[in-house]
């Protein structure tokens, strides 16, 4: 992995070609950023935020805030595979299915809560491996028509295997209530159990695709000939990626009954799984923060829409996905990146600024080769 | 530039805040925790002048058709309500009905956030449609102490008052519909060889089971063969073939799927076997199934119903229909001829809330239940003779008796043999 630094910048700006163009601009905020103390302020001032925003909150809007970490981490087990790896996934909802109906089955059997926790992960990453040790053999777009089959296997499956699995009926788990003395609401508890695990899930992920991981997928995302040329397997990594997505998407699952306790085979229809790939490239691929955004954008656009008229509802969804792929083609997480973007544009007519909007498209510049980090994530 | 790029993130932080607000101005403005109420005090939804309920029910996708048509019968028939002034409650007060309706697209995760939203807001949560988008959230009705009533599902745990305090279901349960065909066999004397097709799931064995309680000591009727199919095949002319060579008289066919029932129908007739047929009410309308399947071809085509079809010529002058499909184009915002029965099924809802409201002593949720679970022998209107509202039997939903209906080549008549 020696050659990993230089060819993954190569890659990364041939990929995110935007990010080059305005990391002079953006390196302004970013060196601010740079400065430790600002950055361990910064992450304690969010660390504060998530402690006490469940206390002061309504319980519908704690209630929000969990089902949006709930889908967050469906989201982000899904940029692991699509927008690192670069490998189309449709089946995603399915593992959060398995992990759903393993935490829901665990409950009622009354394992030890860690026990269905680890197999709430396990079981998915288990099932996930085996179908991309299959599937990335074929290679291409191959891995998508497989992934298809996941959910449309998973309903009749789920209403088959009745007896773990309750049938059409589903199964209902009500098993994350506050502890005794905690004083703390069973909405307020839920969100802290999401926070925590999804916040580890996040941290982990985070370091997985910054690392030597993350550059190999970057690498087999680009161009697998180039992979296999610097000794990448892309087969292994295609596996490995879409294992993680498994897990994380299991994760995701047992998440969904802390929150919504309950589960049915609805809850792996296929439409769910292609609104989650929408979120995740509505949010913001290869990004972590895009994860989060799509999250919200799974939850939060449904309740809007029902604001506004609920037999149109599908409709205005429509609506705004179109827009937002149209405005930002690169998700809701290069939002900054666009406005700084505009603001650099409006300075150039003023004929100030001119220098720094020529884009620098040439692979491996400077900036990018010192920066992998902000080129891929945004401003996390 | 730097100024210009703080006052740009205070315009951002201005609009995120704005974001929240808006966010959380949706839970309304106390904390809406479940248990702070004293007691008496009025529940939440209901003042001295408006009740408001809530629905959640999929009005989009597949299922969108009969969702919408749940919120359009209850709507008209509040909004007629509305217009005359309002109904008379059990505590003296007059109020005017409030209607909210959300989404759900028939997923039961949205269904739980749609409860969550309105739970605070709303008397009641009512008419919605669908059995996992109503399991979702029936734990935290149960916790938070919501009334789920007259929901729109053959499930039977929401009839169950043990396991479902909170909860009753408003349509007949599987188990109802199978039991009256069943009856119907074994009052009539004749011996009859039955042939049973069901779907391999709750919805089949419930048919099944409630029509072989039907026949239990019935020496007349005799089971020659049983089959199921699975709700994701595509044909089942393999199990209609072995059914046929059984020579049976009646074929019961628990069936949830259209175009399966259409190509069981013209299967048989292929294969020359002309039984009777009963068919499940969900699957059994003259236009989209029994005229493509050439019913007309076999002796006698059964089913059930509770509600008068205001398409039937029979209730064109109808004082029910005359009235509802009116208030359905005025108030319910549904100007076309009711597509589904739970259009009149979501009228009758409006009806025996009315009777809850108007037995109910004091604005609270309990006193609702209590209300609601005692109301016998309502004959709600758009209902047929021999049916009735009776929310008085454990396990049973509010209507629970169902008339069996023989198709008559245009539309169904009520009958009371078989022949």
């Amino acid at each position: 992995m020696a050659t990993s630094s230089t060819s993954s910048a190569s890659t990364n700006s041939a990929s995110t070609n935007s990010g080059s163009t305005n990391s002079s601009s953006a390196g302004r905020a970013a060196s601010l950023w740079q400065r430790p103390w600002v950055r361990a302020a910064g992450w304690l001032l969010l660390l504060a935020v998530l402690v006490v925003l469940p206390l002061v909150m309504t319980e519908f809007v704690n209630q929000t805030l969990a089902r949006i970490g709930v889908f967050s981490v469906a989201v982000l087990g899904l940029n692991v595979v699509m927008g690192y790896a670069g490998q189309v996934s449709l089946g995603q909802i399915f593992f959060l299915g398995v992990g759903a109906y393993v935490t829901a089955y665990g409950v009622s059997q009354e394992w030890n809560i860690v026990l269905v926790f680890v197999l709430a992960c396990l079981l998915p990453a288990v099932a996930g491996l085996v179908v991309a040790l299959a599937a990335a053999r074929l290679g291409g777009l191959a891995i998508a028509m497989v992934t298809i089959a996941l959910p449309i296997v998973g309903v009749p499956l789920a209403k088959r295997l009745s007896d773990y699995t309750g049938g059409s009926q589903g199964l209902s788990a009500l098993f994350v209530e506050a502890p005794e003395g905690s004083g703390l609401y069973d909405d307020q508890w839920q969100l802290y159990v999401v926070l925590v695990i999804g916040g580890i899930v996040f941290l982990l992920t985070r370091n997985l695709v910054r690392g030597r991981y993350g550059r190999a997928f970057a690498i087999v995302k680009g161009n697998e000939n180039v992979a296999s040329s610097m000794g990448i397997s892309p087969y292994r990594y295609k596996v490995l990626a879409f294992t993680v997505a498994s897990l994380i998407g299991g994760v995701s699952g047992f998440l969904y009954m802390v929150v919504i306790q309950y589960t049915s085979p609805e809850t792996m229809s296929f439409g769910h799984s292609i609104q989650l790939l929408a979120a995740m490239v509505i949010g913001g691929a290869a990004s972590i923060v895009g994860s989060i955004l799509g999250g919200a954008f799974y939850v939060l656009v449904p309740q809007l829409t029902n604001q506004v008229d609920a037999s149109v509802t599908t409709l205005l969804q429509g609506v705004i996905l179109l827009v937002v792929l149209f405005v930002l083609p690169g998700g809701l997480a290069s939002l900054p990146r666009a406005l700084t973007r505009g603001r650099r544009r409006s300075g150039a007519e003023r004929g100030s600024a001119a220098p720094p909007t020529t884009p620098s498209s040439t692979p491996g510049s400077g900036t990018a080769a010192e920066e992998p980090e902000t080129e891929r994530q945004g401003h996390a | 530039m730097n100024r210009h790029s703080r006052s740009r993130r205070a315009v951002g932080i201005a609009v995120a805040s704005a974001l929240a607000v808006a966010v959380s101005g949706c839970g309304g403005d106390d904390a809406g925790r479940s248990g702070d109420a004293a007691e008496g005090a009025p529940s939440p939804g209901i003042t001295d002048t408006t009740v408001s309920l809530g629905i959640t029910t999929p009005l989009s996708g597949s299922t969108a058709g009969p969702g919408t048509c749940t919120v359009a019968g209850v709507t008209a028939y509040f909004g007629a309500k509305n217009a005359e002034g309002g109904i008379e409650f059990g505590d003296g007060k007059t109020r005017t009905v409030e209607i909210q309706a959300l989404d759900d697209g028939y997923d039961p995760q949205k269904a739980k956030a749609n409860y969550d939203q309105l739970k605070g807001d709303v008397f009641a949560m009512t008419a919605g449609l669908g059995t996992p988008t109503n399991r979702a959230w029936r734990d935290a009705a149960i916790a938070d102490e919501v009334p789920q009533a007259l929901i729109m599902t053959g499930d039977p745990i929401f009839s169950d008052t043990g396991e479902s305090p909170w909860q009753l279901g408003f349509v007949p349960i599987y188990q109802n519909e199978g039991q009256a065909f069943g009856e119907l066999l074994a009052s009539s004397g004749q011996d009859l060889k039955v042939a049973i097709l069901s779907q391999n799931d709750d919805y089949g064995d419930g048919y099944v089971e409630g029509f072989k309680s039907a026949v239990e000591g019935a020496d007349n009727i005799a089971i020659v063969d049983e089959l199921t199919y699975e709700a994701t095949d595509t044909s089942v002319d393999a199990q209609i073939t072995q059914l046929a060579a059984s020579g049976a008289d009646v074929i019961f066919n628990a069936m949830s799927l259209v175009p399966l029932v259409v190509s069981a129908l013209q299967k048989a007739q292929q294969l020359n076997w002309k039984p009777s047929w009963f068919l499940p009410s969900n699957t059994s309308s003259p236009g989209a199934v029994l005229e493509p399947g050439g019913a007309a071809a076999f002796p006698g085509i059964y089913s059930v119903a509770f509600a008068k079809a205001p398409a039937s010529p029979a209730f064109a002058q109808d004082e029910d229909v005359v009235a509802y499909l009116a208030a359905l184009k005025q108030y319910g915002n549904y100007p076309d001829p009711p597509a589904f029965p739970h259009c009149q099924w979501s009228w009758m809802v409006g009806a025996t809330l009315e009777q809850a409201f108007q037995n109910m002593g004091e604005p609270t949720r309990d006193s609702f239940m209590e209300a609601l679970r005692n109301i016998e022998g309502f004959q709600a209107p758009l209902m047929l003779p021999g049916t009735s509202v009776d929310t008085t039997q454990d396990g049973q939903p509010a209507v629970s008796s169902v008339v069996v209906q023989k198709y008559n080549g245009r539309g169904y008549d009520t009958v009371e043999t078989f022949e």
